[in-house]
C-alpha cells in the first residue's frame, strides 16, 4: 500500500497529507486529483522490500552513515521499520538554544524591522530637506549676484571707455602741441601728460576753493535780499 | 542671466594639448605613439580586452534576487489543460508540480513573478500566492473574483516548498518561513502590493480602489460558494498549507507527527 501510493505524484500526496492533518479523509477528491494530477509524474525509486539499516557498531560502516542527518533519512525513507526514534528527528535543548540565539542575531522581529526602516526613511528625508532648503538658500540669492555681476562689468566697460577716450585726446592734444604723431612711451609724450595733469590739478584746486568761498559769502546774502 | 556659451567665450580647458599645428606641440600633441591612448578610442571601463572581467563576478546585479515570469496567458494554459487545480488554493507548489515554471534558489531566485501578458483572456477564479505581482495581473485575477497574495520565502523555504517530497524523504521537521529582509518588508507590507504582511482591511480598500482604476465591478467574495477556498491564507511563518513548522512528515506510512514539548512548541510558534 506504501510503496503504491509513493509512486503518485506529490500533489496527490500533499494534499492528501492536509486531509489527514485536519482529520478527514481526501477520498472524495480522490478521483479529480488524480486526473489533474497524473501530469507527467516522476517515479520515486524507492526500495521498501529490503531496507538498509546500517550497522552502528560495525567499523565497516563509513561515518557520514551514522551521523543524526543520516538517521533522519532513514526515517523519512522507512518510516518506523528504520528503527530510528522519532523524538531524536528534533534539535535538543542545546542545540535549540543554539538555533535560537542564531535567530536572534540574525532575523530580528517585524517590529524591530519595521523601526529601523523608518529610522532610515526619517534619516533620509531629513537629508534630502537639508539639501534642498540650501538649494532654495543659494537660488533665493541669485539675483542679486546676477545685477551685481551685470553692474560690475558695466562699470569695468565704462571706465575703459573713458581711459581710451581720455588717451586719444591726449595723443590728439600731443598732436596739436609738437605738429606730428607722439609715440605714446616716448618721454616727450610723458612729460607733457604730466604737465597736463598737474594742470588739472591746479584747476581742480582752485575750482574747490573758489567753490567754498562762495558758500561761506552765501549764507550772509540771502537773508539781505529776502529782507 | 548668465551669457550664452559662443564662439566667442569658448576656450580651451587649462592644460589642453592641441592636435596638429603649433610651434612644437603639433606632432603627437602628447598622446604618445599610435593606439587607443591616441586616438582616445580607449574601451569602457572594466572590459579586460575579452576576456571575462573580474568584477562581473562580483557586480552588483548577480546579487539581485531573480523571480522567474509567469504570465496569465500561461497560467489560463495550465488551468485549461488541467494541469493546475483551481478548486485548491495555488501555491509555488502547485505551479512547479504543474511544470509551470522552473525556480532555482541556488540562481538566486525568490519565487516566481505574475506578469499581465494574456490580462484580456483570463477568465478563472483562483486563490494563488506568488511573490511579485504587476498591477495588471491582480487587476485582472480580482476582475474575475479571484484572490491573490504576494509572499515572501527564504531561500531554504523556497527549496522545500518547490520540492516537497525530497524535504520530507530527509525526516526533518518543517522550518519556520523566515521574515524578509529590511529592502523587502515595504513591499510586502504595501496593501496595493497585496503583500501577505500587509492589514487585511487595507487590502479590501486597495482592491476597490484598483477595480476603480480599471473600471470594473469587485465580486463579492464572501457570498462565493468557493468562499473557503479563496479566504484560505497562509500564515506568516507557514511554508505548507495545512502544515505547520515544526511537524515532521513520514511519507511511507502516511504520518504526521507533532513535537509536543513546551520549549520546541514555543520555538516553532513564535
Amino acid at each position: 500500500m506504501a510503496a503504491s501510493m509513493l509512486c503518485r505524484r506529490a500533489v496527490v500526496l500533499c494534499r492528501t497529507f492536509k486531509g489527514v492533518s485536519s482529520s478527514k479523509t481526501a477520498n472524495s477528491q480522490y478521483g479529480l486529483l488524480l486526473q489533474t494530477a497524473s501530469y507527467n509524474p516522476r517515479p520515486l525509486k524507492l526500495n521498501l522490500h529490503e531496507p538498509y539499516i546500517p550497522d552502528k557498531d560495525n567499523a565497516k560502516t563509513p561515518d557520514w552513515q551514522k551521523t543524526a542527518r543520516y538517521d533522519g533519512k532513514l526515517y523519512g525513507r522507512y518510516g518506523s521499520a528504520s528503527g530510528v526514534d522519532p523524538a531524536s528527528l528534533w534539535p535538543s535543548h542545546e542545540q535549540l538554544d543554539k538555533i535560537i540565539a542564531e535567530e536572534n542575531e540574525w532575523h530580528p522581529p517585524l517590529e524591530v524591522l519595521l523601526k529601523n526602516i523608518e529610522a532610515k526613511e526619517k534619516e533620509e528625508t531629513e537629508k534630502r530637506l537639508a539639501k534642498e532648503r540650501l538649494i532654495a538658500a543659494n537660488m533665493a540669492k541669485m539675483p542679486k549676484m546676477i545685477a551685481d555681476w551685470r553692474r560690475e562689468k558695466r562699470e569695468t566697460k565704462q571706465k575703459q571707455k573713458e581711459e581710451k577716450a581720455r588717451r586719444t585726446t591726449l595723443l590728439a592734444q600731443a598732436r596739436e602741441r609738437f605738429g606730428y604723431a607722439v609715440d605714446p612711451r616716448s618721454p616727450k609724450f610723458l612729460e607733457m601728460v604730466a604737465e597736463i595733469e598737474k594742470e588739472e590739478k591746479k584747476k581742480k584746486k582752485l575750482m574747490k576753493r573758489r567753490l567754498k568761498e562762495e558758500h561761506a559769502a552765501a549764507p550772509v546774502t540771502p537773508p539781505a535780499a529776502s529782507s | 542671466i548668465l551669457p550664452r556659451i559662443s564662439l566667442a567665450n569658448l576656450r580651451p580647458e587649462p592644460g589642453d594639448k592641441q592636435r596638429g599645428r603649433g610651434q612644437h606641440g603639433g606632432n603627437r600633441s602628447g598622446r604618445g605613439h599610435k593606439g587607443e591612448r591616441q586616438r582616445g578610442n580607449r574601451p569602457r571601463l572594466g572590459f579586460e580586452g575579452g576576456q571575462t572581467p573580474i568584477l562581473s563576478g562580483y557586480s552588483k546585479i548577480c546579487r539581485r534576487p531573480q523571480y522567474q515570469p509567469l504570465s496569465l496567458k500561461r497560467l489560463q494554459y495550465l488551468i485549461d489543460l488541467g494541469r493546475v487545480d483551481t478548486t485548491q488554493p495555488i501555491d509555488l507548489t502547485q505551479l512547479v508540480n504543474a511544470r509551470g515554471v522552473t525556480v532555482q534558489p541556488l540562481k538566486r531566485d525568490y519565487g516566481v513573478q505574475l506578469v499581465d501578458e494574456g490580462a484580456d483572456i483570463f477568465a478563472a477564479k483562483i486563490n494563488i500566492e506568488v511573490q511579485r505581482a504587476s498591477e495588471g495581473a491582480i487587476a485582472a485575477i480580482e476582475r474575475n473574483g479571484g484572490v491573490i497574495t504576494t509572499s515572501f520565502y527564504d531561500p531554504i523555504s523556497l527549496g522545500i516548498l518547490i520540492k516537497p517530497i525530497p524535504f520530507f524523504m530527509r525526516g526533518q521537521p518543517i522550518p519556520k518561513r523566515m521574515l524578509p529582509g529590511e529592502d523587502m518588508v515595504p513591499y510586502y507590507r504595501d496593501a496595493e502590493s497585496r503583500g501577505y504582511l500587509a492589514d487585511p482591511e487595507k487590502i479590501q480598500q486597495a482592491r476597490l480602489t484598483l477595480a476603480q482604476k480599471y473600471g470594473y465591478i469587485l465580486p463579492d467574495i464572501s457570498k462565493d460558494e468557493l468562499y473557503h477556498m479563496l479566504a484560505m491564507r497562509k500564515d506568516v511563518r507557514q511554508i505548507f498549507f495545512g502544515l505547520s513548522p515544526g511537524w515532521v512528515v513520514n511519507m511511507p506510512e502516511k504520518k504526521i507527527l507533532k513535537p509536543t514539548d513546551e520549549k520546541l512548541l514555543k520555538y516553532y510558534s513564535s
